[in-house]
């Protein structure tokens, strides 16, 4: 037996299940009359192993009718084995379901009696101990009023108190502790964690997989009597959770496979995988309405796809970084992945000087080699005062009255020119309103209280959001309609809205960028995930190094090359990808003219960036779609 | 030899047990109304007078105090039942703590039949009311009744553990005991005396040779009505069945006492 307190030892149980279903000897007659009386085998333990040293606590987890419980009554003694054999040592006490070893009628002070003999205590132990009980239990008042008049929650406690009198060499807790309210859960983990330090030796089952964690070292996975896992309940918990997430899905896309084999029409059909389709359609499958999420692209996630090229997630559309000062999305979207603590400082190149971004003070002390911020004020000030510019006419005179020449010439002029295509002196002053300046040593571009990138890129948390949910890549909304006219109620559409109309109006216009990306055999190329180059002889407007999006997953998995992408700014034409809606009264009157169409429009909900023509951040667009669930919740 | 051994050992662990059961039942059979123990006293009274008032028109001649004839039978019988029935349903009654919680399962069986036996010796009470009240004699043989009442309290046990443990397969076992109990009671001279079966003189034999409380009716009857030592037939008989009858008893609870709890 060694230093084991329990050892149990290859135990199966053994029931009849033809014979159990007979309780009564009419039946039995009929049964053994007509011969049905056949031997139905059902093992609900088959050779469970398990050695518990002194002062190890267990937790039993499985799903219903895995054994746990069986488990615990052959420990305990109750039920004996069928095959094995089931050694203890000490005295065992088990947390008896609450009211069974209580007699409603009988008084408090009877009870504690007879309950603790029924735990096998001897009547002068009991006395000794009763003032003990009574203190824990907290119940001095109520000692003589019957315990059929305690709340439930005294006789937990009660119960608790009296099965816990004495430090038990083995305390057994089935499921008893999910009664009671916070507070006396609370005590109760107290006197466990006492006991376990004490020596005792715990065994508890529950299906609160938390519970466990909280509480056991150990844990033992027993499936349909069988033990499939036994070791550390970190571990195991976690193996135990994502196998019942797996089953759970593989039970819901059956479903999903049968209702599509029916031809059930889809309540929602939503055009586009990307953040905002896949928003809506994760929300309103967890209502229960089912979704068909369509993309023209042969990949989900819309924009913000990020691709694995050697073991790096590019972000194929340009640089995604989140950050929000939402709580709620920002909670949203770390339930539904893990964030990193990217923190976006970009960096811009002019000739051969390099400047931190946003303009702070870093970027100025570089230019002027100013320190305090007092000083910098006073320059920029003085700056602005030459000019002497009252009335901005273009966009040059308008970023100029804003930042003073310096920072204009050597930080914006190129970058905006290259990015419009055209010289700052042609632009419209609209397109800038105003340009913050920092006066503090801080290159956190964004202002926002959260800020992060998804450990493993963005498209395995569209995945999440997808799971379980029909998705069609490489579909054309319109052809897909035509194809199939019955097969939704209602549709999302987050493609261009103009395009969903047939251009009756004529084409809006995108801002729009280029990539090349390329492969560099160095492990390390420009240090920064985002550099801008101000200047307008460099052709491209950004170089983006992808793998400084994820510095953890370089840090586990050191590469000795990297992948980069130059942007090019490019005029827009009809047909290629659309990128930033254009911001300007004529775009904007445009498009006011199809949002009244899409009024009209029953049944179809337009959302995202093309689809509302607005320039999203991500999370806004995750708000948007949230809203659009409620809204639709409403409705029905 | 170290199995028995084991077996006292738990049995003595428990015994405290056995004792707060039977005072629970008795609490709770006292406690909560308002006469108390005299509901102990009363309620057989009662029925006595019932049956008196009903039954001695039609056996007065033979018998010459029928209250006291029909009560030394009446208190055994009510005994038989009240224990047997309670203990029938004993480990059902507990499944939820046998479930959980080892405990030697006979326990219960054995404190319900034991606080029944209490019960009985309580309510002899009402049989000292009964005879002083119809100023029957007193004879010193009727200090030696709980000679009798042991017997039958061993076979009650006997009996107690074998319906128990049928009980917990076959539910229907109750019903058929009722039946059993009814028929028993009329095939006991309870409320008639056995010379009015002169007529049928197997039924007299089949009473007599195979009827166990006939055997514990009539030595009570011998010891309190009749004031006379019983024969030995009948006293050796009646310890013989007692201990047959527990030893059966034991023997089918022990056997199928490890399958209680994929019943119950």
């Amino acid at each position: 037996m060694g230093d084991y307190v329990i050892d149990v030892d290859k135990v199966s149980v053994r029931f009849n299940l033809a014979n159990q279903k007979v309780d009564n000897l009419k039946e039995y007659a009929i049964k053994l009359a007509k011969h049905e009386l056949m031997f139905q085998e059902f093992l609900a333990l088959q050779d469970v192993s398990l050695k518990v040293k002194k002062g190890e606590s267990w937790g039993l987890i499985g799903t219903n009718g895995a054994g746990k419980s069986t488990l615990l009554k052959v420990i305990s003694g109750i039920l004996q084995p069928y095959r094995g054999e089931v050694k203890t040592k000490g005295r065992i006490s088990p947390l008896i379901e609450l009211g069974a070893g209580f007699d409603g009628e009988l008084t408090g002070r009877e009870n504690i009696f007879l309950n603790g003999l029924v735990l096998g205590h001897s009547r002068e132990f009991m006395e000794a101990h009763f003032d003990e009980i009574v203190e824990f239990a907290n119940l001095k008042k109520f000692l003589d009023s019957p315990i059929k008049n305690f709340s439930s929650g005294m006789k937990a406690r009660l119960g608790f108190a009296v099965a816990t009198v004495v430090n038990p060499d083995i305390l057994i807790v089935d499921e008893v502790l999910e009664v009671g309210d916070y507070n006396f859960r609370r005590r109760c983990n107290e006197r466990m964690q006492q006991m376990l330090a004490g020596g005792t030796t715990l065994l508890f089952v529950s299906h609160n997989i938390q519970n466990v964690k909280n509480l056991c070292q150990n844990a033992l996975w027993l499936d349909k009597g069988r033990v499939r896992m036994a070791g550390p309940s970190e571990v195991v918990c976690e193996a135990y959770r994502t196998e019942q997430d797996r089953l759970r899905r593989e039970k819901k896309e059956k479903k999903r496979e049968e209702l599509r084999k029916e031809g059930k029409p889809y309540d929602y059909l939503v055009v586009g995988a990307g953040l905002y389709g896949a928003v809506f359609a994760c929300e309103m499958t967890k209502r229960g309405k089912r979704c068909l999420v369509i993309d023209k692209r042969d990949h989900i996630g819309g924009n913000i796809y990020t691709e694995d090229v050697d073991g790096i997630q590019v972000h194929k559309y340009g640089a995604h970084i989140f950050h929000t000062s939402d709580k709620e999305v920002w909670q949203y979207v770390t339930k539904l992945t893990e964030f990193n603590n990217y923190i976006n400082s970009p960096v811009a190149i002019y000739k051969d000087e390099l400047y931190n971004l946003p303009f702070n003070m870093n970027t100025f002390s570089k230019l002027w080699g100013l320190k305090r911020p007092q000083e910098v004020r006073e320059r920029i000030r003085e700056q602005i005062a030459d000019l002497n510019i009252t009335e901005p006419k273009n966009l040059e005179e308008q970023a100029l009255s804003l930042v003073g020449r310096d920072v204009y010439e050597k930080l914006i002029k190129g970058y905006t020119e290259k990015q419009w295509g055209r010289d700052c002196t042609e632009l419209p002053s609209f397109i800038i309103k105003r340009l913050p300046l920092r006066f503090t040593y801080d290159n956190n571009y964004f202002n926002d209280r959260y800020q992060g990138i998804p450990v493993g890129g963005y498209t395995q948390m569209v995945e999440k959001l997808l799971d379980n949910i029909d998705v069609m890549t490489g579909t054309d909304f319109f052809a897909y309609r035509k194809e199939h006219p019955g097969m939704f109620h209602k549709v999302v559409y987050t493609g261009m809205i103009d395009e969903y109309f047939d251009f009756c109006y004529g084409h809006l216009e995108y801002r729009t960028v280029r990539f090349e990306t390329e492969r560099v055999e160095e492990e390390n190329y420009q240090g920064n995930a985002v550099i801008n180059y101000t200047e307008r002889a460099v052709p491209y407007t950004r170089v983006i190094e992808h793998k400084h999006f994820a510095p953890e997953e370089e840090r586990e998995h050191p590469k000795d090359y990297t992948i980069i992408s130059r942007e090019y700014s490019t005029e827009w034409k009809p047909g290629i990808e659309p990128y930033y809606p254009v911001n300007d009264e004529k775009n904007g009157a445009l498009y006011e003219k199809y949002r009244e169409l899409a009024e009209k429009e029953e049944d179809v909900i337009f959302g995202g960036r093309l689809g509302q023509y607005k320039y999203y951040d991500m999370d806004k667009v995750i708000r948007a779609a949230l809203a659009a669930v409620e809204e639709e919740s409403r409705v029905r | 030899m170290s199995l028995l051994k084991y077996r006292i050992k738990t049995f003595i662990k428990y015994q405290d047990l056995v004792w707060e059961l039977v005072q629970r039942d008795l609490k709770l059979k006292y406690r909560r109304s308002f006469l108390g123990y005299l509901w102990s006293v009363l309620n057989p009274l009662l029925i006595m007078i019932v049956l008196t008032l009903v039954f001695s028109n039609l056996f007065s001649k033979n018998i010459k105090n029928f209250p006291v004839y029909l009560f030394t039978g009446r208190m055994l019988y009510d005994f038989l039942k009240a224990s047997t029935t309670n203990a029938m349903k004993s480990v059902t009654g507990n499944a939820a703590l046998l479930k959980k919680v080892y405990i030697p399962k006979y326990i219960f069986t054995f404190a319900k039949v034991t606080s029944c036996m209490v019960d009985m010796v309580l309510s002899m009470g009402a049989l000292l009311v009964v005879m002083v009240v119809t100023r029957a004699p007193f004879y010193w043989e009727f200090l030696l009744c709980p000679l009798v009442i042991v017997q039958l309290y061993i076979f009650c046990c006997g009996l107690g553990f074998f319906l128990a443990q049928m009980t917990v397969f076959f539910r229907d076992v109750q019903y058929i005991y009722n039946a059993v109990l009814t028929a028993w009671l009329y095939l006991t001279p309870i409320m008639y005396p056995l010379e009015v079966l002169a007529d049928m003189k197997w039924l007299v034999v089949l009473i007599k040779g195979f009827n166990p409380l006939y055997y514990y009716v009539a030595q009570f009857r011998d010891l309190i009505y009749y004031g006379r030592l019983p024969g030995p037939r009948v006293f050796f008989g009646g310890w013989i069945l007692a201990f047959v009858m527990l030893a059966f008893g034991v023997w089918t609870f022990q056997r199928a006492k490890d399958k209680f709890i994929l019943y119950i």
